[in-house]
């Protein structure tokens, strides 16, 4: 089938229609055939938002900012928007502009009014209540955060002249410090450097020695535990005795103490000399007997041979 | 005075061309009430340049919003701004500026050179002092038609060209895995401004008008037989991309 040239034509230009149409209607956020529903909000200050910004109820986007300008007579900025015409605007809704103007996404937030308040009419004028508006914030709050930051400054520079100093003069104690730290650091590297070899054979040993430890615990698990078993056991045993060896010394403890006292007969064998003197005097007239017994043994052999006689 | 005249020439030349090309459009504009004469001939200019074009220039829109795309994630390397980004300066991009230019320099290649080619032989084969000595109105009946057609058909080609390029901006988006087509409708929506097509539009009418009237302007004087016709293909076709950017700029100047 063959379609006149006036057929095509039409068919083309009035596809483009529909399409530039709903296209625009479409990014504009408006419903692609449903008619808008118009509003006017009055603000002091618009915030940055533009023709073409969202409008969102509850964090849907509901419809779009049409024009933003400065009204002639009140001197306010006046931002009409159209929404979805299914969201109930009624009295006491209220717009606020929301969003972070720096990043170009700035956006209109409805706040909506009782469902059972009446709706606003077309083209009505909604509430706007000063929105979280934080490039506003920030400004109002900027000259206090200036002096805030410039004392801060004035003090970093302080600091940082100060440390300039420290650091530019040779002899300052810190450039001392560091030069020392630089030097033991050197030594330490030289040290390591020259040890080389010994630390790597050190850490072997060490790696070897935990390795056969792991080794024989894990081998002779058993065994280790019925020597710590047996160790307890001795050490108990140890104990036991320890604490006769206590009994018994405190015993001998007083009986030295007695000894010292010279009580019984042990004691005074210790403590009283009389003994001795008599011991002594008995010894040496022994010896002078011995020493006549040598001297003159006949004197003592008569009486020996008469004994020899029975 | 040997030194002088080609110095002259520089000045005198584009500005006898500026005046030829005024007299010719002040001869089209003054037959355009003639029209209804050369209706059959408008219609099949309109074909020609506008249906015959979609094509090309759908498919030529439709890789340029593609590589918009891709290039646009690509130089988005910093996670702080969102990928909704990609959309919000694709879409304006085709509108604004590719939709209109790229359909341009493809009509001013394929449009411009058969015009200029299809005049200029009509010129030296004699054909329009023929028509001429028939009693037909030159320029009504070759003119007015092309441009005409040229002025309609090419917003057409322009919304054509913006609907298929964000369509493939859209969908290797999508199907590279550089910003779901949510995500990229979302951030062209949130920075689109209603003027945007309106320039895109106003953009694409006078690149229709430029393009078809300097070809027709080309073709209808050219002189010189057959190399005369090649020349003027080439210069229409060049001069058609000149203007055409000279006029892209003069607009965004003015109307942005």
């Amino acid at each position: 089938m063959k379609f006149s040239n006036e057929i095509k034509v039409g068919l083309t230009i009035i596809s483009a229609t529909v399409i530039f149409i709903l296209g625009v209607r479409y990014f504009e956020d408006l419903p692609l055939f449903d008619s808008t529903y118009d509003l006017v909000a009055e603000f002091d200050n618009a915030g940055g938002l533009i023709g073409g910004n969202i409008v969102r109820v509850n964090g849907v986007s509901v419809g779009s900012v049409k024009d933003v300008y400065i009204s002639d007579t009140s001197g306010k900025v006046m931002v009409e928007f159209h929404v979805d015409p299914s969201i109930p605007v009624t009295e006491g809704t209220y717009a606020t502009i929301a969003g972070f103007d720096a990043l170009g996404v700035v956006r209109m937030d409805l706040v909506l009014g009782p469902t059972d308040a009446p709706r606003i009419p077309e083209g009505g004028l909604v509430a706007a209540a000063t929105g979280a508006d934080l490039m506003a914030d920030l400004s109002d709050k900027a000259p206090g955060m200036i002096e805030d930051v410039n004392a801060v400054v004035g003090q970093l520079n302080r600091v940082l002249a100060e440390t300039n100093t420290l650091l530019s003069t040779p002899d300052s104690d810190f450039r001392q410090s560091l030069s020392a730290a630089r030097g033991s650091v050197q030594q330490i590297e030289g040290l390591l450097a020259a040890e080389r070899d010994r630390i790597a054979t050190i850490l072997a040993n060490a790696d070897s020695l935990t390795s056969g430890l792991n080794a024989a615990l894990g081998d002779n698990g058993e065994a280790v535990a019925d020597l710590i078993a047996q160790m307890e056991e001795t050490m108990a045993t140890l104990n036991d005795d320890l604490e006769l060896f206590h009994e018994t010394n405190s015993q001998l403890n007083e009986l030295l103490e007695k000894l010292n006292e010279g009580e019984g007969t042990l004691g005074l064998l210790i403590n009283d000399p009389s003994m001795y003197h008599r011991m002594d005097s008995t010894i040496s007239g022994l010896n002078g007997l011995i020493a006549d017994f040598q001297a003159n043994p006949g004197r003592y052999l008569k009486e020996m041979k008469i004994v020899d006689m029975f | 005075m040997i030194v002088v005249k080609p110095t002259l020439d520089i000045i005198l030349n584009p500005l006898e061309s500026l005046g030829r090309f005024s007299r010719l459009l002040f001869h089209a504009f003054g037959a355009v009430s003639e029209l209804s004469i050369y209706r059959k001939n408008l219609w099949e200019q309109m074909v020609k340049i506008g249906v015959d074009s979609l094509p090309i220039v759908t498919m030529a829109a439709g890789f340029s919003g593609a590589v918009t795309t891709v290039q646009t994630a690509y130089q988005l390397v910093t996670p702080l701004i969102p990928r909704s980004i990609i959309g919000a300066i694709v879409v304006p991009s085709m509108i604004l500026e590719l939709g209109a230019v790229v359909t341009g320099f493809i009509l001013a290649g394929r449009v411009g050179a058969r015009i200029a080619a299809e005049l200029g032989t009509m010129r030296v084969t004699e054909q329009i002092d023929a028509l001429e000595s028939m009693g037909l109105n030159s320029i009504g009946y070759l003119i007015v038609p092309r441009v005409l057609a040229g002025i309609v058909m090419f917003p057409v080609l322009y919304v054509a060209a913006c609907f298929v390029g964000i369509g493939g901006g859209m969908l290797i988006g999508d199907l590279g895995g550089f910003v779901p087509a949510e995500e990229f409708m979302k951030g062209a929506r949130e920075f689109f401004q209603p003027f945007d097509p309106i320039f895109g539009v106003i953009k694409s009418l006078v690149f229709g008008f430029l393009i078809t009237s300097i070809s027709c302007f080309k073709g209808y004087y050219t002189q010189g037989g057959a190399e005369g016709v090649g020349r003027s293909t080439t210069q229409a076709a060049v001069a058609s991309c000149v203007f055409l950017l000279l006029a892209d700029l003069v607009l965004a100047a003015t109307l942005l």
